[in-house]
């Protein structure tokens, strides 16, 4: 104040009397730093103001349990494979051994033109109505739940690899739930198990340039359309592997509602490998050599989902480590001593894609994992089968329905995908979670001690049979 | 005859509404006094334009010449003495100084990013892949010879089509009957997307490896990988690009994708971004009789388009266009405009897609609906204020009142009417009131090329741009329909001369147009 005052008498000078002197320059500096520093924190400020504004808040996500009609034990899943008649005897024992060693339990879910004996005919029709049932249960219930109305809603995102008829699936939830005209509508096709993250990713980049926005992730796989029934091995496979599910997940960067939401998406990490053609055609949909259409896995598939996942993590670790352990990491590799890089440092929960009993060893052994971080996986494939796109958040849903979720745990999700794709992102859990959510029923059976098939006892006589005499069918005289 | 006649007829038919063939002497005595009413009107209406758009600069130029009249009068030891009894200090001017600075960085902080549109390639199809009247009508005998009032209406509707005899189907399509299996899908997708990219590749000079974004949309078609994921391996593209393959979204589906890659570009500094936009036909070739189910047979064609947007600020000056606004409508809501488009299966278990009778109906319905949005952001101030009056007299006198069309072409330049058929360019022409000149573009890529789908309006611009029409600062309007039902619309403005002649699918046909298309052409 006392500079100003000072400046103000000084002004009856005019531009001739220009020589400033040093008490005159003082009170001008101070102004001008003054100033300088306003402008740079106003900048911060507004920096860091939009910085908070696109924070990706998970509100609630709700998976999808299909009514008990639609159960599929290995006993039914056996008597399907044996109506195939393109299958002989080799591949029925292949096939066996696949069903026996997948870790997939009694209680999983197929669409229902396949429990209905259609699988070979399917029509379009079924793949919609598989669609439906699982819009109308979990959107139905993610909207009460949430009490936020669809109407709120400024971006829909659906993913379902193997249907897109027309009008979209965003079109068919749009009609059914009457939202907005200015809808942002996405719907993501042929991505894979791993479009779920990429939806993730979409609505991430929306919610940077949209303040207060929700938005709704839809992720599922249609199984009803796309049962192979050829006999190509390499692509039977996938009918034993996939069941039904899906998940709807709603978002927001409301601020407000930090303290309702259930995490923040801490970063996201996309790879793709697909310049290299090995990995390319590592998992492609295409025909066979009799004409018919099927989902092919080649006998590489491992070992490029390891090269996909090395070159992940690498971009991921430095964005979610303690500098500490990267410093540690880096030492050693600069002694050229044999280094692990210590994800539990970083990360608590490991939400893995729980593609197949082998994928889940793989990763454990790969991250020098305990069983009980990889349990949840497990679990996931015994209870509900591999679901695609959606099975991270059923693998989610165990953990909470655990109780294992703690307010600042970090939350690990990767997943792989055709292309050939590896995503990851972290989570960091908001507050304590503890909802049942798909699992209430059934999560205080898990986990399970064993998860042995009961199908070897049951069809080990096919080891018996010789191919000339194989019928397809369960020989009378049969020694127990 | 009196001045005002001569000056009513010039503006009538600068406005287009001149009915043709209509001899002036027969209307020359009873509508005298008409016209002299009309012609003021229209001064007084262009005046209005003039008065309203200019605002400001009505304002401001008289005080600025009033200040420069001025200061000429005062000689220079004046205008110091008039600057000292401010009183300005040191302190004022860095105030001043400072504010001036605070407003730039804020004002040029929360701006959004500029997307420019480098360049775009269109797919040529080779001559061995067209299309005749006469080869269409064959296969159609023989793959329906059952069903000869199916093969009837699809030649009815190929008469009224408005499409040409250049237009071109994928090798699986011409093979009776069709043979739509996933390789040969792949092969018509590999075919069309390359060929765009190797185009684009080399018209700009732009390698794989500098690509950010993917966004590929294709509706009808897809595979698993996906169609990106094709375009990545082909391409050596790097492992962190940013991928999203669209589907099922129907032919407004490549503004959709500009929009997200808008979006994105907002986020990703320096980018590059590729947007593909095809309709893959093998797969979805009708083989069945239905006859709401063979017109999507009759209509479309391939086609494709790639197009390479950047928000990097070296691009600004060989950039062809900026992109102004996107506005994405979807009517979905409503069960009508929900099953206006949609594929099913027949009796005989052939899926097709349905067209309904009321599309049109429709279609208007969702482009009065995008107007609404985009109006305010597009037109000059003159036609919102005449657009707002007419509002508020419907809502407070009379409801009945005729409601005021704004007058889009005060607005574009040009408009890129997406040619989903001859019907729906008829009715957005009638509706927005555009000139026969203005919907031209749409109408000669329909003959040329059919119906590509989200890649028609990419032919249309390239037609624009061939003709010589495009300069410096035009505005484009390219408007996009979709099923769910979907109305999107973006607007470019152009960003530098696009000289003649231009590299595309059009140069060597371009003198021919344009062509009269008749109302029936007799097969």
């Amino acid at each position: 104040m006392c500079a100003r005052v000072y400046i103000y008498r000084c002004t009856g000078c005019t531009y001739n009397s220009t020589i400033l002197t040093e008490k005159r320059m003082e009170p001008l500096m101070i102004t001008l730093s003054f100033l300088s520093l306003l402008f740079f924190l106003c900048i911060l400020y507004e920096i860091a103001s939009q910085t908070r504004d696109r924070c990706c808040y998970l509100l609630h996500y709700e998976c999808h349990k299909p009514s008990n009609d639609r159960k599929i034990s290995t006993k039914f899943c056996g008597e399907i494979i044996m109506r195939n008649k393109n299958l002989g005897l080799q591949e029925h024992q292949f096939l066996l051994r696949a069903i026996v060693n997948s870790g997939i339990g009694e209680d999983t879910y197929g669409p229902r033109n396949i429990i209905e004996g259609r699988e070979n005919s399917s029509i379009l029709r079924d793949g919609i109505l598989e669609m439906d049932e699982f819009f109308i249960q979990t959107l139905d219930q993610l909207f009460q739940k949430t009490s936020v109305s669809p109407q709120d809603i400024d971006v829909l995102v659906v993913n379902v690899a193997l249907l897109a008829p027309i009008p979209s699936l965003t079109s068919r939830i749009i009609n059914r739930y009457k939202m907005r005209h200015d809808i942002k509508t996405f719907n993501l096709t042929g991505m894979g198990c791993s479009a779920s993250l990429i939806s993730i990713n979409l609505v991430e980049n929306f919610f940077k340039s949209k303040k207060n926005a929700f938005a709704v992730v839809v992720t599922s796989e249609s199984i009803a359309p796309n049962w192979y029934s050829g006999k190509d091995k390499s692509m039977i496979l996938t009918n034993c592997l996939f069941r039904s599910g899906g998940c709807s997940i709603l978002l927001t960067n409301n601020r407000a509602f930090k303290d309702r939401a259930k995490m923040r998406l801490n970063c996201l990490v996309r790879t793709h490998l697909g310049a290299s053609d090995e990995a390319h055609t590592c998992c492609m949909q295409k025909e066979d050599d009799q004409g018919t259409l099927g989902f092919f896995l080649g006998k590489n598939l491992p070992k490029v989902a390891t090269r996909a996942f090395a070159k992940n993590i690498a971009k991921l670790a430095p964005k979610v480590m303690p500098l500490t352990e990267l410093i540690r990491y880096a030492a050693l590799k600069f002694l050229k001593r044999a280094a692990i890089l210590n994800l539990k440092a970083g990360i608590d929960h490991f939400c893995l894609h729980p593609g197949g009993t082998a994928v889940i060893e793989e990763i454990r052994k790969g991250l020098g994992l305990t069983e009980n971080d990889v349990e949840p996986s497990r679990m996931t494939l015994h209870r509900f089968g591999n679901t695609s796109a959606s099975s991270l958040w059923y693998v989610l849903g165990y953990m909470e329905a655990k109780k294992r979720l703690r307010k600042r745990d970090k939350v690990w999700m990767i997943s792989f995908g055709s292309g050939f794709k590896c995503n990851s992102c972290v989570w960091e859990v908001v507050r304590d979670l503890a909802d049942g959510n798909v699992w209430e029923e059934t999560i205080a059976g898990y986990p399970l001690k064993t998860t042995a098939n009961p199908y070897m006892q049951q069809y080990g006589w096919i080891y018996q049979e010789k191919s000339e005499s194989y019928t397809g069918e369960e020989p009378k005289n049969r020694s127990v | 005859m009196p001045p005002s006649y001569w000056c009513g007829l010039l503006l009538q038919k600068r406005n287009s509404t001149f009915p043709a063939k209509r001899k002036p002497k027969q209307i020359m005595a009873p509508k005298l006094q008409d016209f002299s009413l009309s012609v003021k009107l229209k001064y007084v209406k262009l005046g209005y334009q003039y008065l309203v758009d200019n605002l400001l600069a009505f304002f401001l130029i008289p005080i600025i010449i009033a200040l420069f009249l001025e200061s000429l009068r005062l000689s220079p030891e004046e205008i110091i003495q008039f600057w000292d009894s401010m009183h300005l200090t040191s302190l004022h001017i860095i105030c001043s100084l400072f504010l001036i600075i605070y407003t730039a960085t804020f004002f040029f902080m929360s701006r959004p990013r500029t997307v420019y549109l480098i360049d775009y390639a269109l797919f040529k199809p080779p001559q061995s892949l067209r299309v005749s009247f006469a080869g269409f009508m064959e296969h159609a005998h023989i793959l329906l010879h059952d069903e000869p009032k199916s093969v009837d209406f699809q030649m009815r509707i190929l008469e009224r089509s408005g499409i040409g005899e250049e237009t071109s189907f994928p090798p699986a399509m011409c093979f009776i009957p069709p043979a739509p299996t996933m390789r040969r899908s792949r092969e018509e997708a590999e075919l069309i997307i390359f060929s765009c990219m190797d185009s684009l590749f080399q018209k700009t000079g732009m390698r794989p490896r500098d690509i950010d974004i993917l966004i590929v949309n294709c509706s009808l078609f897809s595979p698993t990988p996906s169609l990106t994921a094709m375009v990545i391996n082909k391409y050596k593209m790097r492992s962190n690009i940013k991928s999203f393959n669209l589907s099922g979204m129907g032919c407004s589906a490549g503004l959709i994708s500009i929009d997200l890659a808008k979006d994105l570009l907002q986020q990703h500094p320096n980018s590059n971004a590729v947007v593909i936009s095809t309709e893959i036909l093998t797969p979805n070739c009708y083989l069945g009789k239905e006859r709401a189910m063979l017109l999507p047979n009759c209509l479309f064609r391939m086609g494709g388009a790639a197009v390479l947007l950047s928000n990097r600020w070296s691009e600004r000056r060989r950039a062809k266009y900026v992109l102004s606004h996107v506005v994405r409508t979807h009517k979905g809501a409503d069960d009508k405009s929900y099953n206006c488009i949609q594929q099913e299966e027949d009796s005989e278990g052939h899926v097709g897609i349905k067209l309904n009778k009321d599309l049109m109906a429709i279609a208007g319905e969702a482009l009065k609906s995008n107007i609404t949005t985009i109006g305010p952001l597009v037109l000059p101030a003159s036609e919102q204020i005449l657009f707002a009056f007419s509002l508020l007299r419907r809502k407070l006198f009379n409801p009945k009142l005729k409601p005021y069309i704004p007058d889009f072409k005060q607005a574009f330049e040009h408009f890129c009417i997406h040619a989903g058929g001859r019907a729906v360019i008829d009715e957005l022409q009638k509706n927005l009131q555009l000139t026969a000149e203005q919907v031209e573009a749409s109408r000669m890529t329909l003959h040329r090329f059919g119906n590509t789908s989200s890649s028609s309006l990419w032919y249309e611009l390239s037609y624009i741009e061939s003709k010589g029409r495009m300069r410096k600062g035009d505005r484009v309007w390219q408007i996009g329909f979709g099923s769910g039902f979907k109305c999107n619309s973006a607007v470019w403005k152009c960003n530098r001369d696009i000289i003649t002649p231009v590299e595309g699918p059009w140069a060597d046909c371009i003198d021919r147009y344009p062509v009269h298309i008749p109302e029936v052409v007799k097969l």
